[in-house]
């Protein structure tokens, strides 16, 4: 590696870091919402030890560091002989992290619409699944949006502890640099604009939405 | 599948682990005094928009809300010395964890005190009463109530956060267990058993703050 | 004939016991009508006609249906009995139109095109056909409580539930809704209503039933009983109304 960085080489290689970045954090924001809509699922379903089993997976992970998990998906695996790449160990403590607290935060949304709602449809004759399908999470997914653009911040910012693990994404890029050039105020710095690019937008449209939604309950 | 599972190599550490677990509880009670005052601060900046507070306080809670945690603490610990600002792992870890939970706590008591009906600051008003004393004797205590449980929550959320500051050297709980893994090479058996102590540290701190705010912040017992 | 058939109903809630022994049988066309004070087990026994509240012991029976205690499917039931709740619990994200056809829809299995004249029919009956397109938030509470009556015979019931229809509405509104359920009760329409309005259970109601700690207290025929009535108890109720 060169000795001499200039500004632009710096800005260069953070944001091959922040690709990843962004990379990561998709993917673990899709993958963890259709599992988590899985987990929300099983957790208000009518099975009762299924119910038990997500309560317990979701505050499995709302009760433990997010580098834990990582840490024991990394170690977990290496543990069946398969030699597990950081990006993938990543990828997939963040999909199963993102994936309890999605399913958590759209629980509050079912749970918020009225028990009428509820009523109205069994006094129609209909099924739980056409009373979730038609009836409830209609509603549900509207209260929801927020929330879970809200969450998506929060998963951009998890995605930095995947460079403890070693995932060059934009921390562990940051770190490198800030070795190589003894410029961490300068490096850091960056880093953190680099971040706030991504998750500003997003928490102001968080809040947009809310407001937007707030009070209004329905088209 | 042919691993054996070994716990009695991580029991053999049980001193570091429980002076690791000592260490985070430190940390997260140094952090959630001082980051809910500071919060409380910013939160009536914000809400009576006291200036130029309120305006420091927004871009604070907007810039340290859209930064990874990790983030503040290297460019507290790694960053602020190259401006000749040295501090050690623990002043810096405490910095960034109040820092953190002071932005949040911000907009949580915010909402607080915004609930507190508009009667009732124009009743203590009429009554004569300072802005100052208005907060001190009418505002805080319904706000702080009305917050409680999701200050438990980020207070919580920041707690386990601090597993990170294991890499700027804090020996805290996850730097116990990074020890010990590159001791004993029982790396799973590890990090299962200080996941677990997490979780318990994290009930603890739950229910701890939930006793103090039935008996300090609500003033009163509901049975 | 019997079209409803009430045995030996019990019902708890912790250890409070509400329902005590409920006997009740209800005839094709029959107007019945609940009344008593709140907490004398009147809307619980109304909820448990179509299983929205489980009973603990007895049977009840609707055209056939059997309903017994910790039963969980009771489709074929509520295909027979619709209910109009206090709270209209219409479905706010559905038009008005979309609320009526709903239930056919799913349930029934029937098409939108098979649907569409059934809703339109029932909404004219209600005196809304205009408001088909229309949201539940753009309509008044009377309205919005007359959509929930179409909604609820576009299942084409046996049996109608009426649970204090009338009870969240403004003092003006209460007519227009009453005016749909007695027109309902003149084209022969069975109906079971928990209700405070007096009159018209005595004009309307061919049977009352007066609840009383859980269980009949009284019933018979509504004219005599508000003339007449044989307990201190219905007698108290109905000086405590006037």
């Amino acid at each position: 590696m060169m000795t001499e960085f200039t500004l632009w080489d710096i800005i260069r290689n953070l944001i091959t870091g922040l690709e990843w970045t962004v990379g990561l954090s998709l993917t673990a924001f899709l993958l963890g919402g259709a599992v988590g809509l899985l987990v929300l699922t099983a957790r208000i379903g009518r099975f009762p030890w299924l119910q038990k089993a997500m309560k317990g997976y979701i505050e499995l992970f709302q009760g433990t560091p997010l580098l834990m998990q990582l840490f024991l998906v990394f170690f977990g695996i290496s543990l069946m002989g398969i030699d597990v790449p950081a990006w993938l160990a990543a990828a997939i403590g963040l999909t199963l992290f993102t994936s309890a607290y999605l399913a958590e935060i759209w629980r509050g949304c079912v749970e918020a619409i009225p028990k009428g709602q509820w009523e109205a449809s069994s006094s129609l004759a209909m099924s739980w699944v056409e009373q979730m399908r038609y009836v409830v999470l209609p509603q549900a997914l509207r209260i929801a949006i927020a929330p879970t653009v809200g969450f998506s911040v929060q998963v951009v910012k998890g995605t930095s502890v995947a460079s403890i693990i070693g995932f060059a994404e934009l921390t562990k890029t940051g770190g490198m640099l800030a070795n190589a050039t003894f410029k961490p105020f300068l490096v850091f710095g960056l880093v953190a604009v680099g971040y706030f690019i991504l998750c500003y937008p997003l928490s102001h449209f968080a809040m947009r939405l809310e407001r937007k939604y707030r009070g209004s309950s329905s088209h | 599948m042919a691993y054996h599972f070994d716990f009695i190599a991580v029991w053999e550490y049980r001193e570091q682990l429980a002076t690791g677990a000592l260490h985070t509880l430190g940390l997260i009670a140094v952090g959630a005094t001082l980051g809910v005052s500071l919060g409380t601060l910013g939160a009536v900046s914000r809400a009576w928009k006291i200036k130029p507070f309120d305006k420091i306080f927004t871009v604070y809670v907007e810039a340290i809300r859209n930064t990874p945690f990790l983030v503040q603490l290297f460019f507290i610990f790694f960053g602020l010395p190259a401006l000749g600002v040295k501090l050690d792992e623990w002043t810096a870890a405490i910095i960034a964890m109040v820092v953190n939970l002071g932005a949040y706590s911000t907009e949580i008591i915010r909402a607080g005190i915004q609930a507190i009906p508009r009667g009732q600051i124009e009743a203590a008003s009429s009554l004569a009463m300072t802005r100052a004393q208005i907060f001190r004797h009418i505002v805080l205590r319904p706000a702080l109530q009305k917050v409680w449980p999701a200050l438990t929550s980020q207070v919580v959320i920041v707690m386990l956060g601090s597993s990170v500051c294991s890499q700027i050297s804090a020996t805290e709980l996850t730097y116990a267990a990074n020890f010990i893994q590159s001791r004993n090479f029982r790396a799973f058996e590890t990090y299962i058993t200080v996941a677990l102590m997490y979780l318990v540290l994290a009930f603890c701190v739950r229910w701890l703050l939930n006793k103090f705010g039935s008996h300090f912040v609500n003033g009163r017992k509901t049975t | 004939m019997d079209l409803v058939r009430i045995d030996a109903v019990h019902k708890h809630f912790g250890s409070n016991h509400v329902l005590k022994g409920i006997d009740l049988r209800i005839g094709a066309g029959e107007v019945v009508a609940i009344i008593g004070r709140s907490g004398s087990g009147k809307s619980t026994l109304l909820r448990s006609i179509n299983g929205l509240e489980s009973i603990d012991d007895g049977q009840i029976e609707v055209d056939g249906e059997k309903l017994t205690a910790g039963q969980t499917d009771l489709r074929a039931l509520r295909q027979k009995v619709g209910m109009v709740f206090q709270q209209f619990n219409l479905f706010p994200h559905l038009k008005v139109g979309e609320n009526v056809m709903l239930a056919p829809q799913v349930v029934k299995k029937m098409s939108r095109a098979d649907c569409e004249p059934i809703a339109k029919a029932m909404l004219a009956k209600v005196g809304l056909a205009e408001k088909f397109d229309a949201y539940p938030d753009q309509l008044s509470g009377g309205q919005q409580q007359r959509v929930a009556i179409a909604r609820a015979l576009a299942m084409q019931p046996k049996v109608m539930l009426c649970d204090e229809i009338t009870s969240a509405l403004d003092p003006e509104l209460v007519n227009e809704v009453l005016a749909v359920v007695k027109q309902l009760a003149v084209e022969g329409m069975t109906l079971i209503m928990v209700t405070h309005e007096m009159r018209f259970a005595r004009d309307v109601g061919n049977k009352l039933v007066f609840m009383y700690q859980g269980k009949v207290h009284e019933s018979g025929d509504p004219k005599e009983l508000f003339a007449n009535p044989q307990t201190p108890e219905l007698q108290s109720f109905i000086g405590a109304i006037n």
